[in-house]
């Protein structure tokens, strides 16, 4: 009997082992990719119809004061930190809204479900959101528009018919390219590559994971990647993530991607304390200010986002227009406020820009 | 370890209850609407159905640290048998549910074969259930299940949830086996005095086995209600679920060292927390604001439950 038991363990054990081996470039998802030009050529734009959801009977909110509650994937990091911002600056600029920022401390889609459901229930005009799940989130998402509130979208989509906008960052590939070729031009083209990244299905990072591997399989192919590591959106566990994989792969390793804003500074510290800064390249997705140090002591040569204050800041225009009722299915720009025109693309999506890339000479300009 | 003692602890709850509902209620006006009560219910279902195993765990003297791991194991099961394997909905569900089962089954096993201190036992097991339910699903979700599938999450019966009808039955047949057949009486006794018990005939080891074998048979149970309700699987579904579960039964009067413990106080323990939850939120208190709250209810509670004891003790 114990024999048995012991047996079925270490049969389930292998089992998961050999599933986890098999699969490579672990993190992204099955969506097909559609990598940029190597040579950055961009590709034509293809109109697509508006396939956002749309308010049940919503009452008539042109011009009239609103109460909008944001209810990002969690609170209290620096990145949704910039994106409060952003809101509670377009806010003021609007002056007919009344915003606030709520949401769980840990990125968890089952306390973003009932945060949502709360103020669903004490009758907000509007919703901003940035889902920790994008299916997950809808059934709760579409209840809200049910039951007449104006759903946007930004940083992490839901499906499209869960919400009536979304306002994109950045394109996946985009981002994808920029992480890519930063990273090869530090390591030289080739060389064993490893990812930190929060968890698997986190929908923003098995995206962009997707595309780097695409990307690459194309641009640069002699980059090797290695494995891909989950590490939630912790920065201890990013740290001792980071630090296994220092020391697993040794002289292989010759970068490490952070897939968030808290596993690229931990994978920084962890080359840092690893005495291999020069050795290990980190190039990732992170704010300036928590990059500050490593990019100050060279460890770190190149940061690759947005700026996520004037993410939150088009969110809050895009959601005032559509309560407004001035945004509607079909429109092929956006104006939000001191951004200027912002570009419609994927039928429902609100393009934000290009990535930026933060590096020693323009990081002291930015602080958030 | 009177009858008056149990009822006095769950007398000071229920007031508890009543105030927080009718200062919530005074709070927010949207507060105290069937709508709003009925979703609450939904929402707390899942834990709630692991809560009621985990009263008769506590009951013992035992912990099971593995029920959200648990669930997340049978969650990804039910999605892999469905979509990869290509077994019909009915019978994947019927089969997670087996599998979930198993993994109590296990903890128990564990648990009475080889005397670990069900602390460890399950502290391995949350990580070993958690691993093998990333590892099975290659930390992929599964999707697009059928609409019927949606109604054990989303649907209503005559108006109420389903899943409230389920925990609602659940509570009862639970209440019925601790307070009322010989079952539970052994369930008190072993966690009162697990040697004495074995010495008076008691099936000490079988009780257990059955005790973590149900918390597996709750726990996914309310993996197959989550995964309808939300409409997908992902491996690290009901992360940090086992802490929910257990601060529900302890504030329930449970004692933490067994042989104290009543189902009734469980669900107003459940209730008090969700109520707490939902309406601070309602009347405007931001989350972290929130779980402080609720940690001091916590305390406050157990420092009553204290001074009752030394009250009467003295």
């Amino acid at each position: 009997m114990k024999k048995m038991t012991l047996g079925a363990i270490l049969a389930l054990g292998l089992f998961s082992g050999t599933a986890l081996a098999q699969s490579a470039w672990t993190g992204g998802d099955d969506l097909p990719t559609s990598p940029l030009a190597c040579d950055g050529t961009p590709a034509a734009a293809v109109s697509v119809p508006y396939d956002g959801g749309a308010p049940t009977n919503p009452p008539d909110r042109n011009g009239k004061k609103i109460t909008v509650v944001d209810v990002p994937k969690l609170i209290g990091i620096g990145y949704f930190n910039a994106t409060t911002k952003g809101i509670l600056d377009a806010a003021a600029e609007l002056g007919n809204v009344d915003a606030k920022t709520d949401g769980p401390t840990k990125a968890n889609i089952d306390e973003q479900i009932t945060f949502l459901d709360n103020y669903i229930t004490s009758g907000v005009d509007g919703i901003l959101f940035a889902a920790n799940d994008p299916v997950a989130i809808a059934p709760v998402l579409k209840k809200a528009l049910e039951k007449g509130i104006n759903v946007v979208g930004y940083d992490a989509n839901s499906t499209p018919d869960a919400r009536q906008w979304f306002v994109n960052q950045a394109q996946f590939n985009g981002i994808a390219k920029a992480l890519v070729d930063q990273m090869a031009t530090e390591v030289g083209g080739e060389g064993g590559v490893a990812i930190v990244t929060s968890t698997f299905t986190t929908p923003n990072q098995a995206r962009w994971i997707a595309e780097m591997a695409a990307y690459a399989a194309a641009c640069h192919p002699k980059l090797k990647w290695l494995e891909t590591v989950e590490a939630q959106e912790d920065n201890n566990l990013s740290f001792n993530q980071a630090t296994t994989l220092i020391n697993k792969y040794g002289d292989e390793l010759k970068g490490i991607w952070g897939m968030t804003s808290v596993a690229t500074p931990a994978s920084a510290e962890a080359v840092t304390q690893a005495k291999a800064c020069g050795k290990i390249a980190v190039v990732g997705l992170a704010t300036p200010n928590a990059m500050k140090p490593y990019v100050g002591a060279d460890c770190v040569k190149s940061v690759v986002l947005w700026n996520p204050v004037d993410l939150g800041y088009a969110a809050m225009h895009v959601l005032r227009q559509v309560a407004d009722g001035t945004l509607k299915p079909g429109a092929t720009s956006v104006k939000a406020g001191k951004l200027g025109e912002l570009q419609v693309i994927n039928g429902s999506e609100i393009l934000l820009g290009a990535p930026y890339v933060f590096n020693k000479d323009n990081i002291n300009d930015f602080d958030f | 370890m009177t009858a008056t003692k149990l009822l006095r602890h769950e007398t000071i709850l229920a007031v508890l209850t009543v105030i927080a509902l009718a200062v919530l209620a005074s709070l927010s006006d949207k507060f105290f609407t069937v709508e709003n009560l009925l979703n609450q219910g939904r929402l707390m279902s899942e834990v709630g159905l692991v809560a009621l195993a985990m009263t008769f765990v506590i009951v013992t003297g035992g912990i099971d640290l593995s029920v959200g791991s648990i669930l997340g194991l049978t969650a990804i099961l039910l999605g892999v048998f469905w979509k990869n394997l290509g077994l019909p909905l009915p019978l994947a569900m019927l089969a997670a549910i087996a599998c979930g089962t198993f993994a109590g089954w296990v903890n128990g096993f564990i648990i009475t074969r080889f005397r670990v201190p069900p602390l460890i036992a399950t502290l391995a097991t949350l990580a070993l259930y958690r691993g093998l339910a990333e590892g099975i699903s290659e930390a992929r979700s599964v999707r697009g299940y059928p609409e019927w599938f949606f109604f054990f999450g989303q649907g209503e019966v005559l108006g109420v949830p389903f899943q409230l009808w389920l925990l609602g039955l659940a509570t009862v047949i639970a209440a019925v086996i601790l307070g009322l057949t010989p079952f539970g009486r052994a369930t008190y006794a072993i966690g009162a005095n697990e040697t004495a018990a074995r010495f008076s005939g008691i099936r000490v080891n079988a009780t257990k086995l059955w005790i973590y074998t149900a918390a597996g048979f709750l726990s996914a149970l309310a993996a197959v209600v989550f995964v309808s309700r939300v409409t997908t699987t992902r491996s690290d579904m009901g992360t940090g679920l086992e802490l929910d579960v257990i601060t529900g039964v302890v504030l329930g009067g449970t004692s933490i060292f067994g042989g104290r413990g009543t189902i009734i106080g469980t669900v107003l323990g459940l209730i008090l927390i969700q109520a707490l939850k939902n309406g601070l939120s309602l009347s405007g208190v931001k989350g972290d604001g929130t779980i402080v709250v609720i940690g001091l209810v916590l305390i406050g509670a157990i420092l009553a439950g204290a001074l009752f004891d030394r009250n009467r003790g003295g």
